[in-house]
């Protein structure tokens, strides 16, 4: 049997969406290990695949979401993220994890700030597909999944975002504004396509139980299982 | 030695101070909000400024404001308020932390206290309002001023 593409999922003081995410990776065929972020240390990275950065608020999102969990991750590991990502490694960022990778660099330059409304905004929103990614390759062009946060609106340098929509960086947009964020951007990748980080949760939606409409019927899996699997495709090929 | 650095969002506009309240006030009013980082220190201004700008502020969205006048003019009254001395401030904590991780941070800081301050216009304000719906004197305290 082939061994099991190996997942290592970051958990900061704060992180909550941890367990779910990791089933959901165990769903598609990844083995997993969550590391409180504590332990971590240069040698965390090896033999790992991809690395998860799950939802939550990191250290209560104090100063600003994600900023202490880039400081913590730095001071721990330097730039060895970065170097895991050029030595063809995956790193994927949900809801708050996003929002550290941004922190980190590790995608294109922006923020996520406040929703334009103030309030957290929790329901379900539509996507659609802006470009190619190997996350996104057993999706269809649009679909849906959840999203939980206070923090989602992208901003970028003067018309960075615009960019992000034409090269493909922004590969996924929400199909409507639902908290400001500029050009409706919901997810980005970077020039790799490796690292991909997106403000709804896909580990929230892999069965069809967790759709809101108890008959829905779309697919055999929950969206999010499909995002999940994309990327273990991607890994395994 | 002492300063202050008062944080703002580039993308921020002036909000409906309503949100900010149990009641609508009897009169329209707008807010804006900042926070406020107050150091004592001695040793490197310049170092200090640098772990602000590394710890404290986005440079992507925010802009850091050091020892200014209230950054905005036509308010009716700014108000205050923080942790008190003696409650557990996590956001302060989780500061103090990243800032013992330094190995060399070339100043030491002996006082570190944070403040929301919240900027209201228009006619008619009742700053009393505001600090009954906002502040909870049990583990915070609070200045008005007024303009």
């Amino acid at each position: 049997m082939a061994t099991k593409p190996k997942a290592l999922l970051l958990k900061f003081p704060g992180t909550n969406c941890d367990a779910e995410t990791s089933s959901a990776l165990q769903a598609v065929g990844f083995e997993t290990q969550v590391l409180p972020s504590a332990l971590l240390e240069l040698s965390s990275l090896k033999d790992i695949q991809l690395v998860v950065f799950s939802g939550g608020f990191s250290y209560g999102d104090y100063v600003m979401s994600g900023r202490f969990a880039k400081l913590s991750t730095k001071s721990k590991i330097g730039e060895e993220l970065k170097s895991f990502v050029d030595r063809g490694g995956y790193a994927m960022g949900i809801c708050n994890g996003f929002q550290i990778l941004t922190q980190l660099g590790l995608l294109p330059e922006g923020s996520l700030i406040h929703n334009t409304s103030g309030r957290f905004i929790c329901r379900w929103t539509g996507l659609k597909k802006n470009a190619a990614s190997p996350y996104l390759n057993e999706l269809p062009d649009n679909f849906e999944l959840p999203m939980a946060h206070a923090e989602g609106r992208f901003v970028g340098i003067a018309d960075a975002a615009g960019d992000y929509v034409k090269n493909g960086r922004a590969a996924l947009l929400y199909s409507s504004d639902v908290n400001g964020s500029t050009h409706q951007i919901a997810g980005l990748q970077d020039d790799t396509g490796r690292v991909f980080g997106l403000m709804p949760h896909p580990e929230r939606f892999t069965i069809k139980q967790h759709h809101y409409d108890p008959d829905w019927n779309g697919a055999e899996h929950g969206w999010g299982y499909y995002m999940f699997k994309s990327v273990h495709q991607a890994i395994a090929a | 030695m002492t300063t202050t650095y008062e944080i703002t969002n580039k993308f921020d506009v002036e909000g409906d101070a309503q949100s900010l309240l149990y009641a609508p006030p009897a009169t329209p009013l707008r807010f804006r909000k900042t926070t406020r980082y107050l150091f004592d220190y001695e040793g490197d201004a310049t170092a200090l400024d640098a772990f602000v700008h590394e710890a404290l502020v986005d440079r992507i969205s925010q802009e850091a404001h050091q020892d200014k006048a209230p950054i905005w003019n036509g308010y009716a009254f700014i108000l205050d308020y923080g942790m008190k001395g003696g409650a557990l401030d996590l956001e302060k904590e989780a500061i103090l932390s990243y800032y013992r991780t330094l190995k060399a941070p070339a100043f030491t800081l002996s006082k570190l206290l944070l403040k929301t301050r919240i900027y209201v216009f228009g006619e008619g304000a009742d700053s009393a309002l505001f600090v009954r719906d906002i502040v909870n004197p049990a583990i915070q305290n609070s200045e008005v001023i007024n303009a």
